[in-house]
């Protein structure tokens, strides 16, 4: 018999850092498998962790893979299982399984600037992709990160995004002013047109809440990128991972298991439900 | 294999499959569904279709998956529990209901297998019985590239010749069973054969409703995602559901953890058929619902069987059975739905 992908393998949170308090909650999570560590995922991949007792959630890998020593993720509290998982302390097991869906195109990239655009929690997906890039920089071109959340405390890894900004221009923005808050002021899309990225030899990357990719990818058309330029990730509920239970659906495509990674090229053909 | 078998011997064949678990039709008020039979028990192959398709004996309604516990020394454990190792008939498998089965079958193969599925279905044989006359006034098998005496899917079709069986066999599963009813079977005749064609070719003709032109609905439906006439078709839907419960070929499934101890943590995962009629199918946890309406959501129904479906592996998932028309309280009309998709705007 094939080996039963519905059985999680338990892991042990190592660590765990509040990110963003208040009303819409966000922590990260670093886990280490108890057994042997086989799990090999590609950025852009994404994970079905297990609270037991309580469900299953689909979440994203915020971690590279040149990382070999945890698994992290990143997770704002809104359901059952993120709400448990909030809850949870270290040393705590969950379950783990996957990695399941397709990943970003990196081999594709190579030689070529890469700018990272992100909303909110959806810096998470696009954490694991930019330190891949890092990791392996002469495999790529310039790299930037437009990064903006409400307010500035809902932005995520925030010392990180201080480290970050002595190896690439990291543009930050929150949505209305606040007192001692320097850098832009407006939503992530506006912050694009204000930086103008170059669309020679680039690629965007966008993740975050769907109306703001919607206006991401309209500033980056008229910056001149062209659809098969701009990836995105969608999400949608899933329960198997596998393209079998049947609710990730977008047209005949299984986010789960076709995606989450898309080209706006790519997305753009398939029926806009999601 | 084909061989004939008297209907007075059946009882005797059924009674040296023993070792097997057997399901068959069974009445239950005016209701017909498959059930475990006892060997003693005659088989009554007289039956209108079921309420259920056999799907529920290979993909059972709800099934646990694992089971976790918590133990003294607070270590949390994990046991996987696949179906029990039991080799089963089911007789009487209509031949859309067989097809059915072929079609969950590329949703639970594919590159990463459904391990429950597949150990029912490999240790499941399919005996099947043509409709010599359609089981219900809503079949249209033949509108779905199926008919009332096709194999697809079955190990066996048993054929109603009056006082015989014409038992054809097209697996080593089936001749297997028709092996142990051995000296039952008889040679078929110049006239039984004569006959079975006969019975197969008049079977079609008594086939009442049916979809015209089908195969120019798929293309129509890549158009219409945004047609309104999903919002006309939608208004009488009351979302029960039972549609797509009813459906042989429908597969979608929820999983959810049930608990009979929270400290310490004891429970079993368990999976559950879901439906796509209902709004929390598709709700994320954030609110946002992508299929939000009965419009998207009965869109989505037909488009998965008749546009999304054939994409992916080129067959309708419909086998032509009529159960979702004949059981919608609000009478949606599949037939109807598809054949006024068909015409719509022209």
């Amino acid at each position: 018999m094939d080996h039963n992908t519905y059985i999680p393998k338990l892991a042990k949170i190592i660590e765990i850092k509040e990110e963003v308090g208040g009303a819409r909650p966000i922590k990260t999570f670093r886990t280490q498998f108890l057994s042997t560590n086989d799990f090999s995922f590609r950025s852009g991949q994404c994970a079905m962790l297990s609270v037991f007792g309580r469900g299953e959630s689909m979440i994203s890998i915020s971690s590279s893979p040149l990382l070999k020593e945890y698994l992290q993720f990143s997770i704002l509290k809104m359901g059952r299982v993120t709400s448990s998982l909030h809850d949870m302390q270290v040393g705590d097991l969950i379950g783990i399984r996957g990695p399941y869906g397709n990943s970003f195109p990196m081999e594709d990239w190579k030689g070529k600037n890469i700018i990272f655009i992100g909303g909110g929690i959806g810096l998470a997906p696009i954490w694991s992709v930019l330190n891949t890039a890092l990791g392996k920089k002469g495999d790529y071109g310039d790299l930037m990160l437009i990064y903006g959340a409400r307010t500035s405390q809902d932005i995520v890894f925030k010392k990180e995004l201080e480290e970050l900004k002595k190896q690439m221009p990291v543009h930050l923005s929150i949505d209305v002013e606040e007192p001692d808050w320097k850098e832009f002021v407006g939503f992530v899309p506006q912050n694009v047109t204000d930086k103008k990225p170059s669309s020679k030899d680039a690629i965007a990357v966008t993740c975050g809440p769907p109306i703001m990719i919607k206006f991401v990818i309209k500033a980056l058309e008229e910056l001149g990128f062209k659809d098969e330029q701009i990836y995105t990730t969608v999400e949608n509920k899933m329960k198997c991972g596998i393209g079998k239970c049947g609710r990730c659906n977008i047209g005949f495509h299984y986010v789960c298991k076709d995606g989450p990674v898309y080209s706006w090229a790519e997305l753009k053909k398939l029926p806009q439900e999601y | 294999m084909e061989k004939v078998l008297l209907k007075k011997d059946f009882p005797q064949w059924v009674k040296k499959l023993e070792s097997y678990t057997i399901y068959s039709p069974q009445k239950e008020g005016d209701f017909w569904n498959y059930e475990v039979t006892k060997n003693s028990e005659i088989i009554d192959l007289d039956y209108l279709n079921t309420v259920l398709s056999p799907k529920k004996i290979v993909f059972p309604q709800r099934e646990v998956l694992l089971e976790f516990s918590t133990s003294d020394e607070d270590e949390l454990k994990v046991n996987e529990v696949l179906p029990e190792e039991t080799q089963s008939i089911i007789f009487g498998v209509r031949p859309c209901d067989a097809k059915a089965l072929t079609l969950t079958d590329k949703v639970f193969g594919g590159d990463i297998k459904d391990p429950y599925y597949w150990k029912r279905r490999n240790s499941t044989t399919l005996v099947g019985l043509t409709c010599n006359t359609p089981p219900s006034s809503n079949c249209f098998c033949i509108s779905v590239d199926g008919s009332p005496h096709s194999k697809e899917g079955l190990d066996i079709l048993m054929t109603d010749l009056g006082d015989k069986y014409y038992t054809e066999s097209f697996t080593k599963k089936g001749d297997a069973l028709l092996n142990l009813g051995k000296a039952l079977f008889k040679t078929p005749t110049a006239k039984d054969k004569k006959d079975l064609e006969k019975i197969k070719a008049d079977s079609k003709k008594k086939i009442k409703r049916q979809i015209k032109e089908t195969a120019k609905i798929p293309p129509k439906l890549k158009d219409m995602f945004d047609s309104s006439f999903w919002d006309e078709e939608s208004l009488s839907c009351i979302r029960c559901g039972i549609c797509t419960y009813l459906c042989p070929t429908c597969h979608c499934f929820d999983m959810n953890d049930e608990v009979t101890s929270s400290s310490p943590i004891q429970g079993e995962r368990v999976r559950t058929w879901d439906n796509c009629q209902f709004p929390d199918f598709t709700m994320h946890s954030s609110g946002h619902n992508p299929r939000p309406d009965k419009a998207s959501r009965l869109r989505q129904r037909i488009l998965h069987k008749f546009q999304y479906f054939v994409e992916l592996y080129k067959n309708y998932q419909c086998t032509g059975c009529g159960r979702c028309i004949s059981k919608c309280p609000v009478g949606i009309d599949i037939i109807e739905v598809l054949e006024k998709a068909r015409d719509h705007g022209s």
